[in-house]
C-alpha cells in the first residue's frame, strides 16, 4: 500500500468503528439500564439491582406474548421450508416460465415496503371474514420470507447438479425416493441455515404483523405497545434476555454459514 | 407433455398413472403461493379506487381517491418529504455502508469474516427495541444530550434530535445500514484479482484502479445497498411514529393512519398503490443499472 492508501484505509477503520459503536451503542446502554433504577429522568448508578428480571418474570403480558412469538417462529420455519424447499426443487429441475412467473412473485412480499403486504393481506381476510390470529400471523410471515428460503435453497440445488438426480432415475428411484435418499442429505445444511434465519425473522418481524395480529400479538407488537405508554424497567430487563437470544442466534447462523464455506472450498 | 407442464415429470414417463397426481400436486404447490400473493395485492389495489359511505365501504370504481390526494397540498408535501428523506437516508447508507464494505475488504481475509457478521448482528436485534433504545438517546433528557452538555458543546438540553424529521432520518440511518455493507462488500469480493492487478501493471495509481475497475465492478452491490434503504424508508411507519413526534410525519404513517384513526381504507389502499408504484420504481431502476453494468 502506498501512504496515501494507508491513510485512507485507517480512516475509513475510523468510518467503521465509529458506525460499528452508533449500531451497538443504543442496545447496549438501554441493556445497561435493567441493573440501575431511573428517578424522574436521571439514572441512578450507585445501585445495581436484578429488581427489574424480577418484575419481567410476574409480566404475563409479556410472557405471553413471547410464547406466541416462539408458536409462530416455529409454523413459519416449518411451512416456509417445506414450500420453499418444493419451489426451488422445482425450479431446479425445470427453469419454465411457471418457475419464472412462481420467483417473480414470491420475491414481490421480500422486495415491497412491508406495510403494503401487510395491508392487502389485512383486507383481505377482512372480506374474506377471517378473524385476525395466530394464523394469520403466520401466513404473513410465510409470504414475506418465503423468498429467503428459496433463493437459499435454490442456490445449493444448483450446487448440487443434476447428474447425481439423474443417476438416481437411472437406477430406477421414484421422484420421492430422490428427494428423500439422495437430495435431502445434501439439503440439510442449508435447511437449517434457512430455517434460523427465518425464525430469526419471524421473531422481529413488526410492519407486517401489526395488521395481522389480534388479541394475541407477538412480542414486538406487545413492545411497541407498552413503549408508546412509557419507559418500563422490565423492558430493560427484556432487552437483555433478546441480545443474548440474538447473540446465540447469529452466532448460530455464522458457525453455519462459516461451515458451509469452508465445505465449499475444500 | 401436454397436461402436465406444471409436473416435474422426470420420473415417470409419459402414461403412467403416478403422473396426473404428480401434475396435481406440482399445481398446488405453485398456485398456492402466487394465489397468496396475487389475489390479495389485486383486491387491495382495486379498494383504492372505491369510496366510503356512512362506514361502510362501496365498491364504485372512481379516481376520486387519488384526485383528493394529489389536489391536496398538504398530502403531496408529505410525499415529497418522504421521498427526500428516503434519498437521503439511502445516499447516506450507501456512502457509509460502502466506506465499510471497501475497508473490510481491503483487511486481511481472515478479519472479513468477523467484521462482516459483527456488521450484521444488529439487523437480528429487535426493531422495537432499537427504537426504543435510540429515542431514548436523542431525547431531551437523552445520554447524546448529556454527553454534548457535559463535553461543553452545548449549555443546555436541546430538542433538535428528537420528534422532527432529522431525528427520523438519523434513525433510519443507523437502522437500515447493515443493509447496505453486505450487498456492497458481497460485489467487492466477487471482482477477480487478476484485474487489479492488472490495472496496477498496465500503470494504473491507486486512484485510477479504484475508479475505473473497483467502483464500476461493485457498482450492482451498492444499488441494491441503496434499494434496500430507499424502499424501507417510503413505507415505514413504526419509526416515525416512535422518534417523528407531531413534526415527523411520513408518507408510511399516513397510508396507516387511514387504517386506524381515520378509518378510510379505500383512501388509504390508493396511497398504499402510489407507494407500490413508486417502490416498483426504484426495483426496476435499480435492476436497469444493474444489468447494465453487469453487461458491460
Amino acid at each position: 500500500m502506498t501512504p496515501g492508501e494507508r491513510i485512507v484505509h485507517a480512516l475509513l477503520g475510523c468510518l467503521m468503528t465509529a458506525a460499528f459503536a452508533v449500531l451497538y451503542a443504543p442496545i447496549v446502554l438501554v441493556s445497561a439500564l435493567a441493573f440501575f433504577p431511573t428517578l424522574r429522568g436521571k439514572v441512578d448508578w450507585s445501585s445495581p439491582s436484578a429488581a427489574a428480571f424480577e418484575k419481567l418474570a410476574g409480566n404475563a403480558s409479556i410472557l405471553d406474548a413471547l410464547l406466541n412469538t416462539l408458536i409462530v417462529g416455529m409454523a413459519t420455519v416449518a411451512l416456509s421450508l417445506a414450500l420453499g424447499t418444493l419451489l426451488a426443487y422445482r425450479t431446479s429441475r425445470r427453469n419454465d416460465w411457471v418457475s419464472r412467473l412462481v420467483e417473480f412473485v414470491i420475491f414481490l412480499p421480500f422486495l415491497l415496503p412491508p406495510i403494503i403486504t401487510g395491508l392487502s393481506l389485512l383486507s383481505a381476510f377482512q372480506q374474506a371474514g377471517i378473524p385476525r390470529s395466530l394464523v394469520t400471523v403466520v401466513v404473513g410471515h410465510i409470504l414475506f420470507v418465503l423468498a429467503l428460503v428459496y433463493r437459499l435453497l435454490l442456490n445449493r440445488l444448483r450446487s448440487i447438479g443434476a447428474s447425481i438426480v439423474d443417476a438416481s432415475h437411472d437406477l430406477g428411484a421414484s421422484g420421492w425416493q430422490t428427494f428423500r435418499y439422495v437430495l435431502a442429505p445434501s439439503l440439510s445444511s442449508a435447511l437449517l441455515t434457512s430455517g434460523v434465519l427465518v425464525f430469526a425473522l419471524s421473531f422481529d418481524e413488526t410492519l407486517i404483523t401489526v395488521f395481522l395480529s389480534g388479541d394475541d400479538s407477538t412480542l414486538p407488537i406487545r413492545l411497541w405497545a407498552m413503549i408508546r405508554v412509557g419507559f418500563s424497567q422490565d423492558i430493560n430487563a427484556l432487552v437483555i434476555l433478546i441480545l443474548a437470544f440474538s447473540a446465540v442466534m447469529t452466532l448460530a447462523i455464522s458457525r453455519l454459514l462459516q461451515t458451509r464455506r469452508a465445505r465449499t472450498t475444500e | 407433455m401436454t397436461d402436465d407442464s406444471l409436473a416435474v415429470g422426470f420420473s415417470a414417463p409419459v402414461g403412467k398413472p403416478g403422473l396426473r397426481w404428480e401434475a396435481v400436486f406440482w399445481f398446488m404447490v405453485c398456485t398456492v403461493p402466487v394465489v397468496a400473493v396475487c389475489v390479495p395485492l389485486g383486491l387491495f389495489l382495486v379498494t383504492g379506487f372505491w369510496h366510503v359511505e356512512n362506514g361502510t365501504m362501496v365498491p364504485a370504481l372512481s379516481l376520486d381517491n387519488y384526485a383528493t390526494f394529489f389536489s391536496n397540498p398538504t398530502y403531496v408535501s408529505v410525499l415529497r418529504q418522504t421521498l427526500t428523506l428516503a434519498a437521503e437516508v439511502a445516499l447516506g447508507n450507501m456512502l457509509i455502508g460502502f466506506g465499510i464494505a471497501y475497508f473490510i475488504w481491503r483487511c486481511p481475509q481472515a478479519w472479513h469474516f468477523p467484521l462482516l457478521v459483527l456488521g450484521t448482528i444488529p439487523l437480528l436485534m429487535s426493531y422495537i427495541i432499537k427504537l426504543y433504545a435510540l429515542r431514548s438517546i436523542l431525547g431531551n433528557n437523552g445520554f447524546l444530550n448529556q454527553a454534548l452538555i457535559g463535553v461543553g458543546l452545548f449549555d443546555k438540553a436541546s430538542d433538535l434530535f428528537l420528534f422532527n424529521q432529522t431525528s427520523i432520518l438519523i434513525t433510519m440511518g443507523i437502522i437500515y445500514l447493515p443493509f447496505s455493507i453486505l450487498p456492497i462488500y458481497l460485489t467487492l469480493e466477487r471482482i477477480p484479482q487478476s484485474l487489479l492487478q492488472a490495472s496496477a501493471d498496465l500503470g494504473g495509481s491507486a486512484w485510477q484502479t479504484f475508479r475505473h475497475v473497483t467502483l464500476p465492478c461493485s457498482l450492482p452491490g451498492t444499488v441494491v445497498g441503496g434499494m434496500f434503504s430507499l424502499i424501507l424508508a417510503l413505507g415505514d411507519f413504526v419509526t416515525p411514529q416512535m422518534v417523528g413526534g407531531v413534526k415527523g410525519f411520513t408518507f408510511g404513517r399516513l397510508i396507516w393512519s387511514q387504517f386506524g384513526m381515520a378509518f378510510d381504507w379505500p383512501f388509504g389502499a390508493a396511497m398504499a398503490t402510489i407507494l407500490l408504484i413508486l417502490s416498483l420504481c426504484v426495483i426496476v431502476a435499480a435492476g436497469a443499472i444493474i444489468k447494465r453494468t453487469e453487461a458491460v
